[in-house]
Order: C-alpha cells, then structure tokens, then sequence
C-alpha cells in the first residue's frame, strides 16, 4: 500500500515537471499583461493570437519551414530506407561498424553539422567560381543537405525496426517463384514497409520543423520558422510567444487523440465489429473531424472575446495608483529594512514630475533593495497588488528579468 | 572477407536497379553529407582567417593558430592559459554529466514502471502522455521554463507568497533554469532506450529474485541494472551528447554571465567573423564529447553498438 503511494505520488511529480511549464505557458497566452506571466492577471484576452497572425517574419518563416520540412521529407526518407536495407543484408561484423557509422550522425552535436555543411558547400563553391547567388550558398539547399544528415538516421531506425519483423523466406518464396528482385522488391518487401515510410516522413518532418542548432548555421539569410520564433525569444518576449505553444499543443493533442482512437480500434476491433454505432464512433474520421469542429468553436469563441473594456479598466487603475505614487511619495510601503525610503520620498516634492524621483528608494543604486520597486511606472507594477513592495521585480522591462538578484 | 565477392553476391541477391539505389543512397549520405563536410571542416580549422580575395595565395598556409588559441589565449595573455574558454569548455562538460545523471535518475523508476508495472491502455497512455510534450518545439519548451523561473515567474511568485523566501531568486543567472530546462529536453531520449532493455527483461527473473528473499533495492540492484546496462548507456550517451552539443536552450536561458561552448562557436562564426578558429572549437567540442563517451564506455564495459537500440 505505501509502495503504491510512493509510486503514485513519484508519477504525480513526474508529470507535473513533465506538463507544468507548457500549462503555465499556455496560461500566459490569455493574460493581457505585456509580459508573459500568470500573476498578476490582468485580463482574459485572444489579441495575442491577433498578433500572431499580423506578425510577416513569422508567417514567411513557417512557409519556409514547410518547404524544408518537405524537402528533408523526399530526402531523408528514402536514405533512410537504403541504409535500413543495407543493414538487414550485411554480415555481423559490417552490420556492427555500419550501424556505429550510420547512428553517428544523431550524436554529432548539431551545431558541428551545421558548420560543415556551411563550411563544405562554400568551399565547393569556392572551388567552381560560383558566385553567391547560387546553390552552394542558397539557404534552403544548406539547410535540407544539413537537416538531412541526422534525419536521415531517425527515419533508417524507424525502418530497422519494422524490417525485424520482416520474414525473409516471403522474398527467398517470390525469387523461387520466378520474380526478379527488383520485382521482388517492389511487389513484397515495399509493401512490406509501407506503413514505416508514413511515420518516419511524420518523424523526418517534426524533427526539420522544430530543428535550430543545425538550421541556424545553415540558413545563412533566409529565416525558419524556429529561427525566427528564437530570435523573438532572445530579443524581447511578449505573450504572442505562448500563443505559439497554445497552437502546437493545440494541433499536437488533435493528432494524438485521432492516432490513439484508430489505435484503440484496432485494439478492440473484435468487440466493437458486431457494433455498428460504436464501429462509427471509434473510426478515426468522426474523432477527428469532431476535434476540427471543437477547435474551430473554440477559434470563433476566442475571436468574439473582447478584452478592450477590461484591459482600459486595468490601465485606468493604473493610472490612478500612478497618481496615488505622485500625490503621495510615501505610499503604505511596510519598509522598515529601507531607511532610504522616506528621504527619498522627502526629495521627490522639489520635482515631482520627474517619474524616477517618486519611486521609494527608486534612486538607491542598481540593485533594488526588496522593499523597493525599481519603477513604478512599470506597468506590472502598477498592476492591482504591484504596490506591495515584496513581489516587485528588479524591473519587469528586462526582458526575462535577468537583473542579478537583490541582494 | 572478399569485398568483390560480397559486392557482387549482394548485387545478385538484390538486383541491379535496387543495388544501384542502395550504394547511391548510402554514398551520398556517407560521403557526401557526413564524411566530406567533416573532414573540410578540420581542414579549415587548420587555416588562417583570410578574406576571400586572398584564399589560395601565398598567405594560405595551414595553422594551429586556433588551438594554440583555444589552450593559451591571444598571445598578449600573460597567464599562459586562455581560462575563460578552457573554463567554459570544462563547466559544459561538467552541466551536462549533471543532466545526464539527473535524467537518468528521475527516469529509470517511469522507465521501470513502463515496462513492468502497468499493463495495456494504461502503458500506451503514459507513452502518448510522454510524448506529446516533445512535439512542442524546442524553443518553446526553453521559453516555458523561463517564464517559469523569472523573477516575476511563476516558482518565483509562490515561494515569496508562501514565505519561503523574501526576494525573488535568480534561477536564470544561476543557472537553475537551464539545467532544468536542458533535463526536461532530454527525457524521452532517456526514457525509450532503457524502457527498450528493461521490457525485455523476462518478468520470472524479477519474481524468482523477490521470492528468494530479495528486497526491490537488491532486485533492482542486482538483476534489473545489470541487464539494463546496454540501455542505461545508449540513454546516456544521447543525452550527454545532446545537451553538451545544445544552442538554443543555453541562448535562451543561461544567464549573461555563463555561456555554453556551443555559444563560443557561434560567436566565432557570427559576430567574431571567424570561420577557421569557429571550426576548430567545434572540433574540440567534438573530439572531447566524443572522447569522453568512448572514456565512460569502455570504464562501464558496453559497446558502442548499443546506441541507439
């Protein structure tokens, strides 16, 4: 009994560092706060998707992702299948020093990848007088050739372990039956791996979809989807950024549930044959396009949310506690660790349109004490319950607040 | 072995067309992809950093520049040692031992678990609860934990409102948030290879072993680690390659201060302006990570075919 408590509570915490971040993430999504938070909550809001869907970079980067992803997809998959073949067919020996050959690829930081083929394709090019509009130097052309160096082995072990299950005698039985091998091929072992090729494609597009280290080196000038989504990223964040994850989790558990319930009919398609309604129910098709339906309500449901009057009441109250800090400077601040505080305060009259002066201890050098909010101007501050000096962030403008800690 | 031998036993079995796609397929994937750009890359780290105009001219001539770079710093350093970049390669080493380890202990139990403890539906829904997380694009996940850890974030926010401590902590400078981060990337490529060996694992050895009087720690001990062995390293080595080898993470959420040796690449390369000393770093990334596994495998006694299973 408490084994089985300890397991249940060990699982409870896995899963909660497992989905915590993405559901706080997504959380963030709605809040109206400039700055990706839950707390304070300001209001219920869709207008980051609105911005979503304004924003050029990211729109041409998707469409860019896309076509590598299709393109990583054409290549990889049918490398991926030689190498698989090549592998089932060889001694165990070579099959040894092959596989270390062909999985190295998955090791090799990306970062390594991207170089070289950066590296070998300018040096080709160098070495034919192309100039710089050419292939050599063409940002999709690198990032396919640098993309498919490691996806091609995602999609050979996909293969592999389909082919294990493979009997070899069907082909040995279709030679003896007068086939050629190449119609042997064609006509047993392809059908054989038919269904691996639609998931190691699936696989080989996810993995050029989300690729970075790779991609960043390669792309040289033209932008992906995830190299754009980074540099929103490092160069200032706002919550357009969690409506991004809303969507792909969004689409991710549509695709999930959809596989999961042609899964579980097959699992129990001996119970459910007899049944014709629940046959209809569990077929992947109506289970699908039921999700389209739900996410297609919740998209018209979202897009006839309006936030304004909210949002202008929050800045409305902003506005007044601004007004309460000028009128004011010393504000019901419980401060007694910030003895600066109140000759700051006493300073602030000679100018008090001068914002910096009204802060509490605003003026007390780089690193803010606790009981002093660095700016009171800013908006996460002034936000409902921002005066208590004890939440206060160093300054909620820097982005991911990387100020160092206050002490 | 007779390679003309196997060569043409192998076309016979095969035929020529599909023998024809086999050896073009895996050439070019080999040569072309793999093996060339590899080796011009060590090549180019062996040159000087010259402008185009003056490739293939007297100047061109090969180097260790970039590693005598890399060990001593710029030949004004006075120390003797370039500490900052030795320093930044050895701390990344070190963090992603530390995830790897971290992975494979909060791991091995779900592992465990999967493979032993739950049967049907229930395993098939924790795999699909596994794995939905990892279609979430990487910088994606890396900004979650940010919002997460900042100041004003969430941990932040209910440790102060809980009164656990006064002033937010710093979990980005510190980089607590990385390593958590960079954990959190690798777990499934943790998970698989040792739900792989430990499923295999016929469940009479567990019972036999429980019912001469072993406790769970002696039977996990004793019969469950040593045939995981092959597993727990294929699991390791990935993560440890991976995480040592990641950028975006390391971008998004190292502090200022800390950087990856990843980063140092990509600044030789970016905003440094130069190639050369960019490859030769990433060599030495390489070289190193790959080094150290091929340390750690042959102290644990596994063989590198394991990777990957």
């Amino acid at each position: 009994m408490r084994g089985r408590l300890l397991t249940g509570g060990y699982l409870l915490l896995f899963f909660a560092y497992l989905f915590g971040p993405l559901v706080i993430m997504i959380g963030t999504a709605f809040n109206s706060a400039g700055f990706p938070r839950l707390s304070p909550w300001e209001c219920f809001t869709t207008n980051w998707f609105g911005r979503l869907l304004a924003d050029d970079r990211l729109l041409t980067g998707l469409g860019n992702s896309l076509l590598i992803g299709l393109g990583v997809v054409i290549v990889s998959t049918p490398i991926g299948l030689a190498a698989a073949l090549m592998l089932s067919q060889v001694g165990a020996k070579l099959r040894a020093t092959l596989y270390t050959i062909f999985i190295a690829p998955i090791l090799v930081p990306g970062v390594v990848i991207g170089l070289s083929t950066l590296i070998f394709w300018d040096r080709v090019g160098g070495a034919l007088d192309a100039g710089y509009d050419t292939l050599f130097y063409d940002g999709f052309f690198l990032t396919i050739l640098g993309q498919v160096t490691f996806i091609s082995a995602y999609s050979m072990l996909v293969f592999l372990s389909r082919l294990q299950r493979f009997d070899p005698t069907l082909t040995e039985a279709a030679l003896d039956m007068g086939a050629t091998p190449t119609q042997a091929f064609v006509k047993i072992l392809l059908p054989f791996v038919a269904p691996a090729i639609g998931s190691a494609a699936v696989l080989a597009f996810l993995a050029s979809m989300e690729n970075y280290n790779t991609t960043v080196f390669t792309v040289v000038s033209e932008s992906t989807f995830t190299t754009v989504l980074a540099s929103k990223v490092r160069y200032g964040i706002d919550p357009s950024i969690s409506a991004i994850a809303v969507i792909i989790v969004g689409l991710t558990l549509m695709a999930a549930l959809t596989y999961e319930a042609a899964q579980q009919r097959t699992a129990l398609a001996g119970r459910i044959a007899g049944n014709p309604v629940l046959r209809r129910l569990m077929h992947p098709a109506p289970v699908g396009l039921l999700l389209v339906v739900l996410a297609g309500v919740a998209v018209w449901g979202g897009s006839r949310v309006d936030s304004s009057a909210c949002e202008a009441q929050v800045l409305e109250e902003k506005r007044a506690l601004q007004e309460q800090y000028r009128t004011a400077p010393t504000p019901s601040s419980p401060a007694p660790d910030t003895p600066a505080a109140p000759r700051d305060g006493g300073a602030a009259p000679a100018s008090p349109f001068s914002p910096g002066n009204l802060a509490p201890g605003g003026d007390g050098g780089e690193a803010p004490s606790p009981a002093a909010p660095a700016s009171p101007f800013a908006p996460g501050n002034l936000a409902p319950g921002g005066g208590e000096e004890s939440e206060a962030p160093a300054s909620p403008f820097a982005p991911g607040n990387l100020a160092p800690g206050s002490d | 072995m007779k390679p003309r031998g196997s060569l043409s036993a192998f076309a016979e079995r095969n035929g020529i067309p599909v023998t024809l796609y086999l050896l073009t397929c895996v050439g070019i994937w080999v040569f072309l992809l793999v093996l060339l750009p590899q080796v011009t890359m060590l090549d180019y780290s062996f040159r000087a950093n010259l402008p185009p105009s003056k490739v293939g001219g007297p100047e061109d001539v090969y180097t260790l520049e970039h590693y005598r770079y890399f060990l001593l710093g710029s030949s004004a350093n006075p120390d003797g040692w370039n500490a900052l970049d030795i320093g930044v390669l050895v701390k990344t080493l070190v963090a992603a031992l530390f995830v790897t380890l971290f992975d494979l202990a909060i791991c091995y139990p779900v592992a465990f678990l999967l493979a032993k403890g739950v049967r049907g539906g229930g395993a098939r829904l924790l795999i699909l609860a596994l794995i939905v997380p990892f279609w979430v694009n990487e910088i994606l996940r890396a900004f979650a934990f940010r919002i997460l850890f900042g100041a004003t974030g969430v941990l932040n926010e209910t440790g102060m409102m809980l009164g656990l401590w006064e002033a937010p902590i710093d979990f980005i400078g510190s980089d607590v948030a990385l390593y958590a981060g960079l954990g959190y990337a690798y777990i499934l490529l943790m998970i698989f290879p040792l739900y792989n060996a430990i499923e295999s694992l016929d469940s009479n050895q567990l019972e036999a072993a429980r019912d001469m009087g072993a406790s769970w720690a002696q039977v996990h001990r004793r019969v469950v680690i040593p045939y995981a062995k092959p597993g727990i390293a294929s699991g390791c080595t990935m993560v440890f390659m991976l995480s040592a080898g990641a950028l975006a993470a390391p971008q998004i959420l190292g502090g200022p201060s800390n950087l990856w040796f990843t980063q140092l690449v990509y600044q030789w390369f970016n905003s440094g302006g130069n190639w050369p000393r960019g490859s030769a770093y990433a060599i030495i990334l390489l070289v190193v990570c790959v080094g150290f596994v091929m340390f750690m495998m042959r102290v644990f006694r596994v063989s590198i075919g394991a990777i990957g299973r």
